[in-house]
């Protein structure tokens, strides 16, 4: 993760110093149309299992608005803002109970979404919103709150476990369950050496609930 | 996340992974969360990520030495202290020590929880393991107010700001109303423009690019994309993010989510 964060803030770096030459260009030839920057279609944290493809952009939502019925999507450091109208499909969403005809109310703030869209005159136009399913875990294979709280209770040693936070190592910074290792997803197998030698010991996986 | 690496764990023979599918959003409702002092330093107070830091012990020990930005609420009296912390839907991540990291960090972050905090974390090892670490020590009197201002979005303007700018707005400053004309029809801001936001983009023409602009709606919701749609073209521009209600007369009322 630590890798992420570097790449993170040089992709910061260079959009900056990408902007400070096309000011310096712009100053040079006023006379040509400033090109607008290329903006990212797929977020980082989707680039992991997903590639650019026309039409469509991954990322996280950020917010509707149904009085202009647009849809405001975080692409990393970017923000997309489509239009949309009542042929709008929406997929995976769960419309709040006490507003079905909004559904896109449903969306957390973030939740990792694909858009389809068309695009005119620079305006992007979204046809599709599909929202990341949820992994199905089978039930014997899940744990509760409660058998967590168990755990912690006694401790790794006495209660013969290993709880992991499969979280980027910046959340788990922030604050992870006691007595937690973490081992960000995208890094299980450069860290697959900190598992326990014995295949049959308990392993407790967590991360912020399953989206 | 924990799914996916449940399933590489087994891919490798382990024959015994489970996955707690509720995560930390259930785990906080609950319980406290544990962070080291290094991480308290270098994810919190180092990238000045807004958070309430609570030194729990009596104050005559907190005196002696604390950790910079820390509040003193000696955990003896923690259940009356809780109507001083912001209220909890402000959802401020609650960091508490005492001196090792021991029962009077714990009491207090059970109080919090039980009166619906979250998330709630106890610093590992107190103020003894932040001194060990030799991280910065102050000494003398603590705050006893507790502050809690969360960080605001891009492009935000602050909303007494906003207030001042919205009574008497300065010439080199524009109130851009982006509601729909019904919105502006009932009442705007003196001296504002309406443009709605599913306008802006046909309509840059008429949006001065010598002034500042000021966008606002009726939630913050429109004035973001709106700030966003101006601020690719290169206009200087700023957005309120709270609750607006103009009435006819053009008097407005202000609230903060």
């Amino acid at each position: 993760m630590l890798r992420k964060c570097i790449s993170t803030f040089s992709f910061a770096a260079a959009l900056m110093i990408g902007s400070f030459a096309g000011q310096a260009a712009a100053q040079e030839k006023a006379a040509a149309p400033a090109q607008p920057p290329t903006k990212p279609s797929v977020a980082k944290v989707c680039g992991n299992c997903h590639q650019p493809q026309p039409g469509n952009l991954r990322g996280n939502f950020d917010s509707v608005a149904y009085k202009t019925k647009s849809i405001q999507v975080k692409i990393d450091e970017a923000t997309e803002i489509l239009r949309f109208d009542d042929n709008l499909k929406i997929m995976n969403v769960q419309a709040p109970a006490d507003n079905p005809d909004q559904p896109l109310y449903g969306l957390k703030k973030g939740k990792e979404v694909r858009i389809e869209f068309t695009e005119k005159d620079g305006k992007k136009f979204a046809t599709l919103i599909s929202a990341k399913t949820t992994i199905k875990v089978a039930p014997e294979k899940q744990v509760k709150t409660e058998d967590v709280e168990k755990l912690v209770a006694q401790g790794p040693k006495k209660g013969k476990y290993m709880l992991i936070d499969a979280r980027p190592l910046p959340r788990f910074q922030e604050g992870s369950i006691p007595t937690a290792i973490n081992i960000p997803f995208p890094a299980f197998e450069k860290m697959k050496d900190k598992l326990p030698a014995d295949k049959a010991s308990l392993i407790v996986y967590y991360c912020a609930g399953v989206t | 996340m924990s799914p996916d690496s449940a399933r590489r764990a087994e891919k490798l023979g382990y024959t015994n992974v489970k996955v707690y599918v509720d995560g930390t959003p259930e785990w906080v409702k609950r319980n406290h969360l544990v962070l080291s002092t290094q991480f308290l330093k270098e994810a919190w107070i180092d990238k000045d990520i807004p958070h309430v830091l609570v030194d729990v012990r009596p104050a005559a020990e907190s005196e002696k030495g604390f950790i910079k930005g820390a509040v003193t609420v000696p955990a003896a009296g923690i259940e009356k202290a809780i109507a001083r912390f912001p209220p909890k839907d402000k959802k401020a991540p609650i960091m508490i020590y005492d001196q090792k990291g021991g029962a009077d960090a714990v009491k207090a972050a059970k109080a919090l929880i039980a009166a619906g905090y979250a998330p709630v974390d106890i610093v590992s090892g107190g103020f003894d393991a932040w001194k060990a670490a030799g991280f910065p020590v102050q000494t003398g009197m603590l705050a006893e107010n507790i502050v809690y201002v969360p960080k605001p979005r891009p492009g935000e303007i602050a909303i007494e700001e906003f207030a001042k700018i919205a009574k008497a707005t300065p010439p080199d400053t524009l109130i851009l109303d982006v509601r729909n004309r019904d919105e502006g029809n009932a009442g705007m801001i003196k001296g504002a423009k309406l443009v709605p936001d599913e306008e802006i983009l046909d309509r840059f023409a008429e949006i001065p690019k010598d002034k500042k602009i000021v966008a606002h709606c009726s939630t913050g919701v429109r004035a973001e994309m709106a700030y966003h749609k101006l601020k690719e073209k290169g206009y200087t521009v700023q957005f309120l993010n709270a609750k607006v209600d103009i009435n006819d007369k053009g008097e407005f009322k202000l609230e903060k989510p």
